[in-house]
């Protein structure tokens, strides 16, 4: 505490530097992890992932454009069923899948963000409520698209002949370094959004509605745009959930997983590049541990009681997310000042 | 459809209405909350479940049904106080939306708990009214079950009794000024956390009430209280969030819905009964954004 915190300025060199030292310890865990572990763990690490796409998708919608969707299950499913359905029925190679089901999700996105107009609030969330709820019912009436309870079975997604690995065995790898490379491009597009146009125009919808619109910011497209982009982050996790469980069926994507994204968001902290990341990874690992905790207790429900008292205990401790959290920490070390415009150059000055 | 039958309207109206009874009896618990709060207590289901147990295991030790149900109304009261006072405030200051992640957490934490205690079997719940297989009265020819009759009137019973409360009563006072203006009421000497307290005490107690009328039919399960919940969420909203008698006009009439598509409309089928139930609540609040009876904010910029 008597230590003053480390000072660098934004953009500088030491800056740079201590960023690319950061990503590069987060690059290092990451690949020694994929390289090293087995394919349980991997597996483990491959559900962190999709989670993370997904909740980058809701977190841009929530925490960045401050409009609520309780029904992100169902972009996850119409993602994951776009895939299943390609696959099993057309017989498409699995790779071509994801971006029919990108673009689906995205078309349907935009048409649930259309209430979104009108409607702000808990309002808006009883309207993604009804597609989470609608959405199972929906699967098990249209049978013959869907399979109906049964599902669709055996979407696998084997190593392709270009990839060092080595068929059948080696596809929770596979899936891995795909789901990692994936949410690494998610994570690149959302950045490099929330710097752009539209990202500017999304905090401003946030932070005051008709502010924005007086402003110039054209608040149909910009919600519409936004649900549509957020679902279509959504159905992308979904394909790469439906090839790792080389299945889907409606009891996957029920309101719970719309609340599990929920959740693992603020857990990791809204409105914040790696806060979803985080989220995740903190709420599989909590929810699995728990899970393998109750069954080692033999008492039905312990596990969940266990799990619902951390969740609780993790905002008392975190009340602003896991990201809001090490940022107060590491304000006591490293404090990063804000780059301070420089005055006009004179001209034939070097910058 | 061919011919109408007048005493099956009759009945299915009476079974909309005590499902919707039911509806607006949570969907009235998650209003209190809201007005005073601004929060949609999504545990507030699983705590009514809760109790609901709980009254079920006085029941087994002889204590008479009614009693059983006060008890566990009671028992939801310190149970919403509690929550209210423990787990929400402290987290509320710093950041309303962790108090969805408390909620959740609420919800799973009671869920379970619910299994560890009484296991995960359903149990039998007996009604606080006559409901043998001829306990009915005859109405324009229908036979309508008193349990039927007994729920709605327990539901228009506790609806006098807010109102009087609201109305006549200084706490009620103090709740509608909570409700109506934070700041201003604890300029004016109001308790606001006491006050809150109440609230979700008061929610927390009718909710119980609700799940204790609806285990004798439904059975008492872990998942009793998911169907009813997302109805009565969905009631609360399209009465208006802040208004108590939107929400019981709302509850009654997705009961009646309910009833009525189940009943005619069969070549629905029972898994699009509730896409359509939503599809009807999706066109009144794209008509009406605040909810049929809810308050319209105006906003400052």
């Amino acid at each position: 505490m008597a230590r003053s915190p480390y000072v660098v300025e934004r953009g500088s060199a030491q800056h740079r530097v201590l960023q690319l030292v950061g990503f590069a310890l987060v690059g290092l865990v990451v690949v020694r992890a994929g390289l090293t572990w087995d394919n349980a763990g991997l597996g483990k690490l491959t559900d962190v992932f999709i989670i993370a796409i997904a909740v980058t998708g809701l977190n841009l919608l929530v925490g960045f454009t401050g409009q609520i969707s309780i029904g992100h299950s169902a972009f996850f499913g119409i993602g994951a069923y776009t895939t299943a359905i390609l696959v099993d029925t057309y017989e498409w190679s699995p790779g071509w899948t994801f971006l029919p089901a990108v673009a689906v999700c995205f078309v349907v996105g935009v048409v649930v963000g259309v209430p979104a107009l009108r409607l702000k609030g808990l309002y808006l969330a009883l309207v993604t409520l009804a597609l989470g709820v609608a959405f199972p019912n929906l699967l098990n009436r249209y049978t013959s698209i869907t399979g109906g309870p049964l599902g669709i079975k055996s979407v696998r997604y084997l190593p392709p002949d270009w990839t060092p690995f080595d068929g059948r065995k080696d596809t929770a790898k596979w899936l891995f370094w795909l789901s990692l490379v994936l949410l690494i491009v998610v994570a690149l597009v959302t950045s490099n959004l929330l710097r752009s146009r539209i990202g500017r125009a999304m905090v401003a919808v946030r932070d005051n509605e008709t502010a924005a619109a007086v402003m110039g910011v054209n608040l149909a497209v910009v919600k519409t745009v936004v649900f549509g982009i957020s679902a279509a982050m959504a159905g992308l996790a979904g394909s790469l959930f439906t090839l790792k469980l080389t299945l889907a069926d409606p009891t996957l994507f029920t309101l719970v997983l719309s609340i599990e994204f929920l959740v693992a968001m603020v857990i990791g902290g809204i409105a914040s590049t790696w806060g979803p990341v985080i989220g995740a990874l903190v709420f599989v690992y909590l929810r699995d541990n728990a899970k393998s905790f109750g069954e080692d207790q033999g008492i039905d429900g312990i596990g969940g009681v266990a799990f619902g008292a951390l969740l609780i205990v993790v905002m008392f401790v975190a009340s602003g997310g896991l990201v809001g959290l090490a940022r107060r920490l590491k304000a006591k070390v490293l404090r990063v000042l804000p780059r301070v415009p420089s005055a006009p150059a004179p001209p034939g000055a070097t910058v | 459809m061919l011919a109408f039958a007048t005493d099956l309207f009759i009945q299915r109206t009476f079974d909309g209405l005590a499902k919707g009874s039911i509806y607006a009896l949570l969907a009235l618990a998650l209003v209190v909350v809201f007005r005073g709060s601004g929060q949609l207590n999504f545990a507030q289901g699983e705590m009514a479940l809760f109790c609901a147990f709980f009254a079920q295991t006085l029941t087994l030790s002889g204590l008479p049904v009614v009693l059983a149900i006060v008890a566990a109304a009671l028992s939801g009261f310190v149970m919403g106080a509690g929550v209210e006072r423990f787990l929400i405030r402290p987290i509320e200051k710093k950041s309303p939306i962790a108090v969805v992640v408390v909620a959740v957490g609420l919800f799973l934490g009671l869920n379970n708990l619910v299994a560890v205690i009484w296991g995960v079997d359903a149990r039998r719940m007996p009604s606080p009214f006559p409901n043998e297989a001829d306990d009915f009265i005859r109405i324009g020819g229908a036979a309508v079950r008193l349990e039927r009759l007994g729920i709605i009137a327990v539901l228009l019973l506790l609806v006098a009794l807010l109102w009087l409360m609201f109305n006549r009563t200084r706490i009620g006072l103090a709740m509608r000024a909570v409700a109506n203006n934070q700041p201003s009421s604890q300029l004016v000497g109001i308790r606001v956390g006491r006050v809150l307290a109440i609230g979700w005490g008061l929610a927390g107690a009718i909710g119980a009430i609700g799940a204790s009328l609806l285990a004798p039919q439904a059975g008492l399960s872990g998942a009793m209280m998911f169907g009813p919940f997302i109805f009565a969420a969905a009631a609360a909203t399209v009465g208006g969030l802040d208004s108590p008698v939107g929400a019981v006009v709302a509850g009654l009439a997705l009961g009646l819905i309910d009833a009525y598509i189940v009943g005619y409309l069969t070549w629905i089928g029972g898994d699009l009964v509730l896409p359509v139930t939503f599809g009807i609540i999706l066109a009144v609040l794209v008509l009406k954004p605040s909810g049929l009876l809810g308050s319209v904010r105006v906003e400052r910029v």
